[in-house]
């Protein structure tokens, strides 16, 4: 638990895949802090035995909380490279470097993973792909940055990044934020490709219609009240 | 006086004496307190004057203008209580986040 990247994973009741995807990133050597935001399932089960960092919330925040108690919790480590990885196993821990090497270059302070980049791949369907696309622009309008990928829990950064970015918004409306904070905060930022893998799983528990509605007016209060 | 007067009227009398008991507040909350629920028996009791003042302000009928207004009223009122509870959970959100972090701390230094 010495490699000064340090891995994020923020879960709610992911013990179907969570161990799979944890050793996933511990074969490549990373270090790992497992967000567990009051999961009701066998989680910790799951994860005993693992050499990872275990923080669990009393009480369910949402995961924009959980990743920034982890943002936290590492930058009280010295961690140098904080990456955000989704539990659900739909991102590909070998793209980590990929993105970190940005960061190491120097060349941004925060690298955010991009499905519809040229390079990346993914298999969304239609409808999830016009919400992506209208989100985008919903970013941009309420942020004044226009990403390729409005809503992607694949990104890494700097500690400089990881210490200005300051989430308040507890549940998914955080990506968003990240890009509201990067404004602010006078970040320089990247996009990279990365694949996501659509299973059942994770679909089910992706975001859905009613979510991206909600996240709409969660920003649209965020504007209102900050 | 109507059925819907004594009703209103009580009701409005209830709730001020409800709000001087349990609020305990400072004398100018009192007096906002009396002052609206005169006002509002006033009304009540005297619907002819709603009327007037409706008019005055370019609205037919009393309870209209009464209406928009408590609409107004209770928009800012949602408004208040909205930025109340982000507020709240903020500050329960740093709370978890401190205790879970010192946890896991604890847990990690022992080992």
């Amino acid at each position: 638990m010495n490699n000064p990247v340090f891995i994020i994973v923020p879960c709610y009741n992911e013990a179907v895949i969570i161990r799979q995807t944890i050793n996933s990133l511990l074969d490549l050597g990373y270090t790992v802090v497992v967000i567990d935001d009051a999961s009701t399932d066998n989680i910790q089960q799951e994860l005993a035995g693992l050499s990872i960092f275990y923080i669990r919330h009393p009480v369910n925040l949402g995961q924009g909380a959980a990743l920034q108690t982890g943002i936290d919790f590492v930058l009280k480590r010295d961690a140098a490279y904080i990456v955000s990885f989704d539990g659900d196993g739909q991102h590909d821990a070998k793209e980590i470097k990929g993105m970190v090497d940005i960061l190491i270059d120097e060349k941004a302070d925060i690298v955010f993973g991009s499905r519809f980049l040229t390079g990346a791949s993914s298999d969304s369907s239609s409808l999830r792909k016009l919400l992506l696309y209208a989100g985008r622009y919903v970013n941009y309008l309420f942020t004044g940055i226009l990403l390729s990928d409005a809503h992607n829990g694949f990104r890494a950064m700097n500690s400089k990044a990881a210490g200005a970015i300051r989430l308040k918004e507890n549940r998914m409306t955080h990506a968003s934020e990240f890009l509201l904070e990067v404004k602010r905060k006078g970040l320089r930022f990247a996009e990279y490709p990365v694949h996501i893998r659509y299973t059942n799983y994770s679909k089910k528990k992706g975001q859905s219609l009613f979510n991206s509605i909600r996240i709409f007016f969660d920003l649209v209060l965020n504007k209102i009240f900050e | 006086m109507t059925i819907i007067q004594v009703a209103l009227t009580a009701g409005l009398v209830f709730i001020g004496l409800y709000m001087y008991v349990r609020l305990r507040s400072s004398i100018v909350d009192i007096l906002l307190i009396f002052l609206f629920m005169a006002g509002g028996i006033f009304l009540v009791l005297f619907p002819d004057y709603s009327n007037k003042l409706a008019h005055w302000f370019g609205v037919t009928r009393g309870a209209d203008l009464i209406f928009y207004l408590s609409i107004l009223f209770f928009l800012f009122l949602i408004l208040k209580l909205y930025s109340r509870i982000r507020r709240l959970e903020q500050q329960l959100t740093e709370i978890v986040r401190e205790k879970s972090i010192a946890e896991a701390e604890e847990k990690f230094t022992k080992n």
